[in-house]
């Protein structure tokens, strides 16, 4: 339901690890940060959205596939970084590390995007086996990012903008080049939106110069 | 006018039944009662229905043992600053989960108040069963207390009184006259308190995380599962939806629990 002027605002969808750098892009837009499956399967539902933002293709091109959402463009891409806390008390200083029985690890849930790339990296690097020190499987990348940050997990699977957003309380360590999943971002305009004129410009807006220069600053790679 | 108003009752009771129930009949009309019963089947609802039994059933008996005498004590005893007492036992009904999640980190977490010395020890509650039992119990007990101070206020101070004269001590006092005539108070504190440890989220996710077989309650699985299999969450929905209404249901049924049914159950205990 929307009241006059508000009825002019853009209502954006977005992945979590979105949620420092597209209000920096443009402020005016109401912005809904969660899961992006969670996200596609409330515009599946009806709900009222102009544009969808989310940290995988697959959930844009399934909505894309269902007539919901207009052709998915990619706006940026991500890498998956491993986490420790600042402390690092575990003395993990790569993923191999991860093998040591008793350490704590903290991924995304299945079908979470993190989540997936977490276990196509391992699997990339032969570590499927270090899933048997998972102690919990968050449902988006903030509750990994939560409990490492917070020294309750000794390391967990991020995107390395949250990593860099979190640098306080947890350092990044790279994977190897040969396990690096191809993390690529995209947006699409809702095709029931009420406001196809401005949903565009703010879709140009996140593709152009102003959207580029914010989302570089933020650790994001471009297209 | 008698009329009009018994009408304008009987619309306003209409509505909030319709408000009420028609979510909940909803979730079962998703899903057939067949596709229901095999959505239960799978090992992530398996699971997740052994640690909500095993852990709500631990935290149960540890409000009641711990709950029952502390009752007793704030129900029979004035003191300085009993409000507050019975204010602090309170909080837990209004505060958000979240919230208790965080204070359950910020103490018992690993570099906690209480939780950083565990450490040392080489005990570590968060992502454990006995963490998802502390986050129940956190949120659930006031849900027990506060019906069983109320229920050992109404017990007649004459009674034990006399109960005293005839020379029996306070610990036989408690047990053998106080208790049984807070009885039906107690088990309906109980069982609403149960009802809403099963229900528990927002602290077990944040102090406890999820993990099937372990930490993952039918609440965490229900969430988890949204995302996965969405017929899996709406069956694991549906039988929490049951469970809750039988045990809710039974605080009516049950003879001795009737007097305290849900609405007097809530009433709180007097703070003069």
């Amino acid at each position: 339901m929307t009241f006059g002027l508000a009825a002019a605002k853009l209502t954006v969808l977005a992945a979590a690890s979105l949620t420092g750098v597209l209000p920096q892009i443009d402020k005016a837009p109401r912005y809904s940060f969660a899961g992006s499956d969670q996200l596609a399967f409330q515009i599946q539902q009806g709900a009222p959205a102009d544009v969808y933002a989310a940290a995988s293709p697959k959930y844009p091109d399934q909505l894309y596939a269902q007539g919901l959402v207009f052709k998915p463009r990619v706006f940026a891409t991500n890498e998956l970084v491993l986490i420790i806390p600042r402390a690092n008390d575990a003395g993990i200083h790569s993923v191999y590390d991860l093998r040591q029985s008793g350490v704590r690890l903290v991924i995304g849930a299945q079908g979470v995007p993190v989540g997936d790339y977490t276990r196509k990296a391992l699997a990339a690097l032969g570590l499927s086996s270090v899933l048997k020190n998972v102690v919990s499987e968050e449902t988006d990348v903030k509750g990994v990012v939560a409990k490492v940050a917070l020294g309750e997990a000794d390391a967990g699977f991020v995107y390395r903008t949250d990593a860099l957003a979190a640098r306080r309380d947890v350092a990044a360590i790279k994977l190897p080049q040969q396990a690096q999943p191809t993390i690529a971002y995209e947006l699409a305009v809702v095709r029931s939106t009420k406001h196809l004129k401005a949903a565009r410009a703010f879709v140009t807006r996140v593709l152009g110069n102003p959207g580029r220069l914010a989302l570089a600053r933020a650790g994001f790679g471009l297209p | 006018m008698r009329f009009a108003f018994t009408a304008l009752l009987a619309l306003a009771t209409t509505v909030a039944l319709v408000f009420l129930a028609l979510p909940l009949t909803a979730l079962f009309l998703r899903v057939g009662p067949r596709e229901l019963v095999s959505s239960l089947g799978g090992s992530t609802a398996r699971d997740a229905i052994l640690v909500s039994l095993k852990t709500n059933v631990i935290a149960e008996a540890l409000i009641v043992a711990i709950g029952t005498p502390a009752s007793y004590l704030l129900a029979r005893r004035r003191f300085r600053g009993r409000s507050v007492v019975l204010t602090l036992v309170e909080l837990p009904l209004v505060l958000p989960p979240a919230v208790g999640g965080i204070a359950l980190l910020a103490a018992f977490g690993r570099t906690g108040l209480v939780g950083g010395r565990l450490h040392a020890l080489g005990i570590s509650l968060p992502f454990t069963q006995a963490a998802v039992v502390v986050a129940v119990m956190f949120v659930a007990s006031p849900f027990y207390v506060r019906p069983a101070v109320a229920a050992f206020e109404a017990v007649d101070a004459s009674v034990l009184d006399a109960a005293r004269t005839l020379g029996a001590g306070p610990a036989r006092v408690f047990a053998r006259v106080a208790l049984p005539l807070a009885a039906g108070g107690l088990g309906a504190g109980a069982a609403v308190a149960f009802a809403r440890g099963l229900g528990e989220f927002g602290a077990t996710i944040m102090f406890a995380g999820s993990l099937q077989g372990v930490t993952q309650t039918l609440p965490l699985a229900i969430y988890a599962e949204f995302e996965r299999d969405f017929h899996v969450a709406i069956a694991l929905g549906a039988l929490l939806v049951v469970v809750s209404f039988a045990i809710l249901l039974s605080i009516k049924l049950v003879p001795a629990w009737t007097r305290y049914a849900l609405t007097s159950s809530f009433r709180s205990a007097t703070s003069s």
